[in-house]
């Protein structure tokens, strides 16, 4: 980046209030506006996949899980579906249910917690704490259903760890119908409020052949007016059954401008159907077994046998997150274990995001795509302490060597029947 | 007066603001948290908080310039305590009547945030830098509605011929509210609000505490401050804040309690002290906490075109209200 | 709007568990002594529902000594001790997962309420279980 006359260089993390996860961005401004931003990545990669091919499937679940602290139940829906996949293991319908209503539950929790921070970067403090308080409750009820408040370890290869007790209805209940109650409340002080409207409004805009462009995922896409989610496109779990339909500003009558008001527009308005649809799956979630092996050795035995590949996705809050796997037979850990968080996805959209901003505007444009850094770092060179930058010749050249070398290892890709 | 009754009376009032200052930063702190539903520090923590910065070590940065860097915190914490000795206590005049007016004040609230700016610009830091231009260019755009407010009271009291008008003195001794006629009591009213308006601005208060702006530039002016210089920034915000509070008492609501009830001699002036000291905390938790905990941050150039357009003509248009109820009252 | 729920939240109380005391107290084995002569009292922690997932809880003298709970344990919590054919649980490292709960064949693993856990001292009694 050329360093003109007048502009000087703002350095922003890896480690900054605006940031909750270590990240570097590096601001190229003229006053203060920005005029080029320049973005590192690396700093909390802590080689998860490689700890995971060294672990048995089982422990690998409670890994995933510690992928993110808040999409704690996204990544291992992913895992599961993709391991099922692989090892060729039927879900029964009602733990298919489950996995719905405690990943919706998550998503709640998520946005909630999300609408907080986003407050707490435009420095409306009140709404942090706000939202923060409200959002005790569905963290009660999800320690309720699971016993724990984050980390819910609930889904299993085969289903999920525990039932849904009749006893337990009225509550979840309850706490649907105190977020109905509030949602009113919330969507009036976030989207009515006229000081943060004027901090959103036209703040970072993602146009949406940008956001198609650079693959943008879940409420970043979809505050841009792409009708893209992954519960919609290719239906997974009981989603089908469920049906849902992608959130875009449109559903608040506004015309997508895709800008950090759109953003909160969007995950508010997430917050709504996810109510709709927890309550809709404790209706019409049927009885039966919630997993196809009560007995661990059982299981284990048969994910030892288990060989092929599975590909496991699920619309995780921050948008699509997929998980990769090769199992072989005779041995326990995953051959390849491979993920893909939403932010990787979305961390370019922030480069046009950021154009022409304000140094004001980076806190709330950083926090508008909702960044998971540790789940997005998933690689990082280091080579004889320098640090090295792939570029995408090489990283083509890589990927074409590594297919060549599993095409040439024998194995075929199977069991990827929907997938393009 | 003879010199050491002054310098008693100046040390009185400098220890009493400070307390008074540290006080009402607890009192802000508390009720804020309780606003938001936290249970929020004990009132004696700015004391604590006080005493542990000036435990701590005072950096001083490599690229700083380091005697400007040094001074800044000093020259900042010596105007926010001087502007009080020019302000009157509730029934006390002002300590240093006869050496400054009105205007003064306005300059010596002016400082501390330039003291800021080039102490943020001294200490080499590129988030400093940020911080600086922006106090510098909040300083520009508020301090206009600021003097116009208080040129208009100045101004129609001028009109009643009740003594020098600049004198802090004489204009709270003369609360105008009642010495005019309905178009200027609505003229007032709009300078009052504009005055309210710009209190959290001159304090660097959410929405206007963009100089500082925690998740933008981590602290701004005084991201690179520590220990007893941080403490002296600290002190000086807090007598600033009750500055600032009693101007906006002085001009506008200048009245005792002690004469309506009828309390004379020693205990009326302590009720009408009490009665100043509630005043100013009305002032400060309408304008300052309540309004920092109901908003969001604005950015710098909104803040500019909002205190140069809206801001200002609300002023101009309680000035010109003013000079018609001059007109008409004759 | 937001005045609304300001004014009101500032004459409602808190929504702060006060847990264990509403400061820090100035000393905190005095705050300890007093609350064991009853000269104050602690707030509560908030309740935990009835199937929460607190500390594990080993029931001995049921463990066969499988060691299936050492097999899908992620945070290799527990240690096999080969000379009674029991276990041994390190809790700091426990994630509170329990899937060696439902993987004992015999019960002997139960989830606790018990989450106070904290402790200087890592191999302190209260966080090994055997």
């Amino acid at each position: 980046m050329a360093e003109a006359e007048n502009t000087f260089r703002i350095p922003i993390g890896p480690i900054h209030p605006a940031l909750k996860e270590p990240i570097r961005l590096s601001f190229q401004v003229e006053g203060e506006r920005i005029v080029g931003v320049e973005i590192r990545t690396g700093f909390a990669h802590r080689g998860i996949e490689y700890m995971g091919m060294r672990r048995n499937l089982i422990q690998v679940l409670y890994l995933a899980e510690r992928i993110c602290g808040i999409c704690s139940i996204s990544h291992p829906i992913a895992l599961t579906q993709a391991v099922e996949q692989a090892a060729g293991i039927e879900v029964p319908p009602r733990a298919q249910y489950i996995r719905v209503i405690i990943s919706e539950l998550e998503r709640i929790h998520s946005h909630l917690l999300w609408a907080g921070v986003a407050a707490h970067e435009l420095g409306f403090d009140t709404l942090l704490h706000l939202t923060w308080k409200v959002r005790e409750k569905v963290l009660d009820i999800l320690e309720e259903l699971t016993g724990n408040r984050i980390n819910y370890a609930i889904p299993i290869y085969g289903g999920v760890r525990r039932d849904i007790a009749p006893d337990q209805h009225p509550k979840v209940q309850d706490t649907i119908r105190y977020y109905r109650g509030l949602l009113d409340e919330l969507l009036d002080t976030f989207l009515r409020d006229p000081s943060v409207e004027a901090r959103t409004r036209g703040v970072g805009v993602l146009e949406p052949e940008e956001a198609d462009a650079l693959c943008a995922v879940g409420p970043t896409a979809r505050a841009s007016g792409l009708a893209k989610d992954v519960r919609q496109d290719r239906p997974y779990l009981a989603y089908g059954e469920l049906g849902v339909k992608a959130i875009t500003p449109r559903d608040w009558g506004l015309e997508p401008r895709g800008d950090v008001y759109d953003k909160i527009v969007v995950r508010l308005l997430e917050v709504g159907q996810s109510l709709d649809l927890i309550e809709r799956a404790l209706l019409e979630m049927p009885d039966g077994e919630i997993t196809s092996f009560p007995k661990i050795p059982a299981l284990l035995a048969h994910l030892k046998k288990a060989h092929g590949e599975g590909l496991g996705w699920h619309e995780a809050p921050r948008g699509e997150v997929i998980h990769y796997v090769r199992l072989e037979a005779g041995v326990e850990e995953p051959v390849v274990w491979k993920v893909k968080a939403p932010t990787y996805s979305n961390l370019m959209s922030w480069e046009p995001m950021f154009e022409g901003q304000e140094i004001a505007d980076i806190p709330i444009i950083a926090a508008s795509i909702d960044p998971c850094i540790c789940c997005m770092d998933r690689v990082h060179m280091v080579r004889d302490g320098s640090e090295a930058t792939m570029h995408k010749e090489e990283l083509l050249r890589l990927s074409r060597e590594k297919t060549r070398r599993i095409t040439d290892h024998g194995s075929r890709i199977t069991g990827l029947g929907g997938v393009r | 007066m003879s010199g050491v009754h002054l310098v008693w009376q100046a040390a009185a009032v400098m220890v009493g603001s400070g307390v008074v200052g540290l006080v009402y930063k607890g009192l802000d702190r508390k009720l804020a948290a309780r606003m938001q539903a936290r249970v929020g520090p004990p009132l004696r923590q700015p004391f604590l908080d006080l005493g542990k910065l000036l435990m701590k070590e005072t950096v001083v940065p490599r690229d700083a310039v380091g005697w400007l860097f040094s001074a800044m915190p000093f020259l900042a914490a010596v105007a926010s305590f001087t502007a009080l000795l020019y302000l009157p206590w509730g029934p006390f005049p002002p300590i240093l009547r006869g050496y400054g007016d009105a205007v003064l004040v306005l300059y010596l609230l002016a400082v501390p945030a330039l003291a800021m700016a080039l102490g943020g610009f001294a200490s080499g830091s590129p988030l400093a830098t940020v911080g600086g231009q922006r106090e510098i260019v909040m300083l520009m755009s508020y301090e206009f509605p600021l003097a116009v407010a208080l040129v208009g009271v100045v101004w129609r009291l001028r009109a009643l011929e009740v003594g020098p008008a600049f004198s802090l003195a004489t204009i709270s001794a003369n609360p105008l509210w009642t010495a005019v006629g309905p178009l200027g009591v609505f003229g007032l009213a709009i300078l009052l609000g504009c005055l309210l308006v710009v209190t959290p601005a001159e304090l660097s208060k959410i929405p206007f505490d963009i100089p500082e702006a925690e998740t933008e530039i981590a602290g701004g002016l005084m991201v690179e401050y520590s220990g007893t210089y941080l403490a002296l920034f600290y002190l000086a915000d807090a007598v600033k804040t009750v500055a600032m509070a009693a101007l906006v008492v002085t001009l506008f609501i200048p009245y005792g309690i002690a004469a309506p009830l009828g309390v004379k001699g020693v205990g009326g002036q302590v009720l009408d002290v009490a009665f100043f000291l509630v005043k100013v905390f009305v002032v400060m938790f309408a304008a300052v906490t309540t309004v920092r905990v109901a908003m969001a941050r604005f950015k710098v150039d909104q803040v500019v075109r909002g205190f140069w357009l809206q801001i200002t003509a609300a002023a101009v248009a309680g000035l010109v209200l003013l000079v018609l109820d001059k007109a008409v009252m004759g | 709007m937001i005045l609304k729920i300001l004014f009101s939240q500032l004459f409602t109380r808190p929504a702060t568990n006060r847990f264990p005391a509403k400061y820090m107290p100035k000393s905190v084995t005095g705050f300890l002594g007093k609350i064991q002569s009853g000269k104050t009292k602690l707030v509560p922690p908030v309740p935990v529902p009835p199937r929460f997932r607190g500390r594990i809880a080993y029931d001995r003298d049921k463990c066969i000594g499988c060691q299936l709970c050492i097999r899908v344990c992620p945070a290799k919590v527990i240690q096999f001790r080969p000379e009674v054919k029991k276990i041994r649980m390190h809790v700091t490292r426990c994630t509170f997962c329990a899937q060696c709960v439902d993987a004992c064949p015999v019960d002997a693993l139960a989830v606790s309420d018990q989450f106070l856990l904290a402790d200087p001292d890592r191999s302190a009694e209260s966080l090994t279980v055997e």
